[in-house]
C-alpha cells in the first residue's frame, strides 16, 4: 500500500461520543419519580423573538457531532475554553455549550448536583441532564465578548468590538444566568419531519455510509445557502484534493438552526443540494448531502474549528474552508478562518494551526478561493488561475433575480435546483425565510416526539 | 448617456416581448450569452426621485439603481413594453405609481407569486 493514502481519521477526542437510549423501557425507568423542565428558546435579550433552541446542541452532542464533548459545560471547562479553547479533557474545542434556565424556574425546580431533571420537547420526554454542578454566569455581554474575541485581546483576526448586530454574540448575551451543568441522554428519539429525515446522518451512520460507498477521502463542503453553479465548481474542482486520487466522496452539511430573514429556507437548501446529484452535475455515487443542528454563532475562524470538529467526526478527511467563512459583517479579518489553518491564532490558544497542536484535530484544511464566469474561457473559472476578467455573482444579484421570478441561466442556477427554490416558494409563498418562516420553524422546530 | 441605469432581466417570455416591442437591438448578452437584460436609462433627477420614493433603493459601484422593490421592478418592464421605451419616461411611469407600488412591497415580505416552471 502507498504511503501516500490517506486514512479516515478516528473522531475527535478518539471516539464517538453516542448517548440515546434507545429502549423505551430503560428510558421510562431511567425517568422515573424525576423532576421535568420544558425546553424553552433562547430568546433575544432585546426583541424576544427566538435566536437559539438548545435542543439542537443536545441533538448535536448526544449523537456524537461534537464529540467528545457529552453535555452542558462546568463553570471551569467554560473558562478553559474562553481562555484557550480546550475542553478539561485537553481536546481542541471553539464554544462553550451550556444548558441555562431563570432564575425563577431554577427557584421552581428546586434541583441540584446530582438531580436527575427530564427535559420536556415539544411537551414530550426527549432528553435527561444528570446534573453536576450548578453555577452562575456574572454577565453574559462578559461572556459574549470573550466567546468571540475582541480587538485588543485577539489582534491578529479581530478587527471590531462584536454587538447586537452579531447574531452569535446575541445568543451569548442572550443566555440564562443559572447554568445546569452535567452530561445529557437522550431518551426519546426525535424523528425528523420530511425533508430532513433523508438527510440525517449522524456521525456512526455517516461513517458507515462512507463504508458502504467505498469512500476513503471525504471532503466536506460545509453550506447555509441553495447552492449555485460557483458552489458547484468549488465543490467538484476541491474534490481534485484528496491522496493518490480526487476525494471519493463529497459531503455536504448543511447546518439547520435558527434562521435570519432573507436566507433561505433550509428545506430549500437541502433539496437544492440533493438537486445538485439528481440533476446529475455531480454523480450521486460521490455525493451526499445532509445535515447537522445547530443554532449558528458566526464565529468565522471559531466555526470554522467547530465544522472541522463536526466533519472529522462524520468521517471526513478533507474540508474546505472559504473567504467569510461562517462569518457575518466584518468583526473578523476576511481570511481568519485561512489563518487559523494556516498559521494558527495565539490569542485563541493555536500557536499552530488546530491541526499541529496536542489533543487537534486530524481533518486536513483545504483552503479554497472562487469560481466564477469567464467570457474568454467560456467557463466557469477559478479565480487564482484565470487571467481575465471575470463575471462575479453576487448572492444579492442572484436572490433579486430569483426574487423577481425570472429563471437564472443554468450557467449560474441550475434549472433543477431552482425547481427546488420555486416548490418552496410556493410552500411558504415566499422565496426567502421572512419573519413568519422563522418565528414559526422556531415554533416547529425540525422534529417531533411520540410518547415515551 | 444616460447618468444611471436599471437592469430589468428577461427570461424567454420577456425576451419575446421586448423584441416585439422593437428594442430588440437593446437587449445585451451576460454569462456567455444565457442572461439577456435591458439596461433602462435613468436621469439624476429620475434616480433621486427613485430613491426618496423607495428607501431600500441604492446605487451601486457601477451607478445601476438596486434594491428597489419587485413590485417596482415589474412595473418598470411592463412600462418599458408599454412605452416601447429604455428611457426615463418608462421610469417616470412607473414612479407615478408609487402608491400602488408601495402597498404592494410592503405585502411583498408575506407574499410574492412564485414564477410557474414545468
Ligand atoms: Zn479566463
Amino acid at each position: 500500500m502507498s504511503r501516500f493514502l490517506i486514512k479516515r481519521p478516528l473522531p475527535h477526542g478518539g471516539r464517538l461520543v453516542e448517548r440515546v437510549v434507545r429502549d423505551p423501557e430503560r428510558a421510562k425507568k431511567m425517568i422515573k419519580g424525576c423532576p421535568t423542565y420544558d425546553i424553552k428558546p433562547t430568546l433575544h435579550y432585546e426583541s424576544e423573538v427566538p435566536v437559539r433552541n438548545v435542543y439542537r446542541e443536545i441533538m448535536s452532542i448526544c449523537y456524537g457531532f461534537f464529540s467528545p464533548v457529552e453535555g452542558s459545560m462546568s463553570q471551569a471547562e467554560v473558562e478553559r475554553i474562553l481562555k484557550e479553547r480546550r475542553l478539561l479533557n485537553e481536546w481542541i474545542f471553539p464554544y462553550p455549550l451550556v444548558f441555562d434556565i431563570s432564575k425563577e424556574d431554577f427557584k421552581k425546580l428546586g434541583v441540584g448536583s446530582g438531580d436527575r431533571l427530564v427535559l420536556n420537547l415539544k411537551g414530550k420526554p426527549f432528553a435527561i441532564l444528570d446534573i453536576e454542578e450548578v453555577w452562575e454566569i456574572s454577565d453574559t455581554e462578559e461572556l459574549a465578548d470573550k466567546t468571540f474575541g475582541t480587538p485588543e485581546d485577539n489582534p491578529e483576526v479581530v478587527r471590531e468590538k462584536f454587538n447586537k448586530k452579531h447574531p452569535g454574540w446575541v445568543i451569548y448575551k442572550s443566555l440564562n444566568p443559572i447554568v445546569l451543568a452535567g452530561k445529557y441522554t437522550i431518551i426519546n428519539e426525535p424523528i425528523f419531519r420530511p425533508p430532513f429525515d433523508r438527510f440525517w446522518y449522524p456521525p456512526r451512520k455517516a461513517r458507515e455510509e462512507f463504508d458502504k460507498r467505498g469512500w476513503r477521502t471525504v471532503i466536506n463542503h460545509q453550506t447555509r445557502n441553495v447552492p449555485h453553479v460557483g458552489h458547484e465548481f468549488l465543490m467538484k474542482n476541491a474534490a481534485f484534493t484528496g491522496d493518490l486520487e480526487p476525494c471519493h466522496g463529497i459531503l455536504v452539511n448543511a447546518i439547520i438552526g435558527v434562521k435570519r430573514r432573507g436566507d433561505y429556507p433550509d428545506e430549500a437548501i437541502v433539496e437544492g443540494h440533493e438537486a445538485v446529484n439528481t440533476g446529475g452535475y455531480i454523480k450521486n455515487s460521490r455525493h451526499l448531502p445532509t445535515i447537522c443542528l445547530w443554532d449558528m454563532r458566526y464565529g468565522n475562524p471559531l466555526e470554522s474549528l467547530l465544522h472541522g470538529i463536526i466533519r472529522q467526526n462524520m468521517g471526513c478527511t478533507h474540508h474546505m474552508f472559504g473567504r467569510d467563512h461562517a462569518a457575518v459583517g466584518e468583526y473578523y479579518d476576511k481570511w481568519s478562518t485561512q489563518i487559523l489553518w494556516n498559521e494558527g491564532i495565539p490569542s485563541f490558544g493555536f500557536p499552530a494551526p488546530p491541526t499541529d497542536v496536542p489533543y487537534g484535530l486530524e481533518i486536513r484544511p483545504q483552503n479554497m478561493r472562487e469560481f466564477s464566469f469567464c467570457p474568454t474561457c467560456k467557463e466557469m473559472a477559478y479565480s487564482e488561475t484565470c487571467g481575465h476578467e471575470r463575471e462575479k455573482l453576487s448572492g444579492s444579484f442572484l436572490r433579486g433575480m430569483v426574487a423577481q421570478g425570472v429563471q437564472p441561466p443554468s450557467i449560474i442556477m441550475r434549472p433543477e435546483v431552482f425547481k427546488v427554490v420555486v416548490k418552496w416558494w410556493k410552500h411558504f409563498n415566499y422565496p426567502f425565510c421572512n419573519e413568519k418562516y422563522v418565528i414559526n420553524k422556531e415554533k416547529e422546530l425540525e422534529v417531533d416526539l411520540k410518547d415515551l | 448617456m444616460a447618468d444611471y441605469f436599471i437592469d430589468v432581466l428577461l427570461d424567454e417570455g420577456r425576451l419575446k416581448a421586448i423584441q416585439e416591442a422593437g428594442l430588440g437591438d437593446q437587449i445585451k448578452y451576460r454569462f456567455a450569452g444565457e442572461l439577456k437584460l435591458v439596461e433602462v436609462h435613468v436621469s439624476e433627477d429620475t434616480k433621486n426621485k427613485v430613491l426618496q420614493e423607495f428607501d431600500t433603493a441604492r446605487t451601486d459601484s457601477r451607478n445601476a439603481i438596486t434594491d428597489v422593490p419587485v413590485a417596482f421592478l415589474r412595473e418598470l418592464y411592463h412600462q418599458v413594453v408599454a412605452k416601447k421605451s429604455l428611457g426615463d419616461d418608462a421610469v417616470l411611469a412607473v414612479l407615478e405609481k408609487s402608491a400602488e407600488i408601495k402597498d404592494l412591497a410592503a405585502k411583498e415580505s408575506e407574499f410574492l407569486p412564485a414564477p410557474e416552471i414545468d
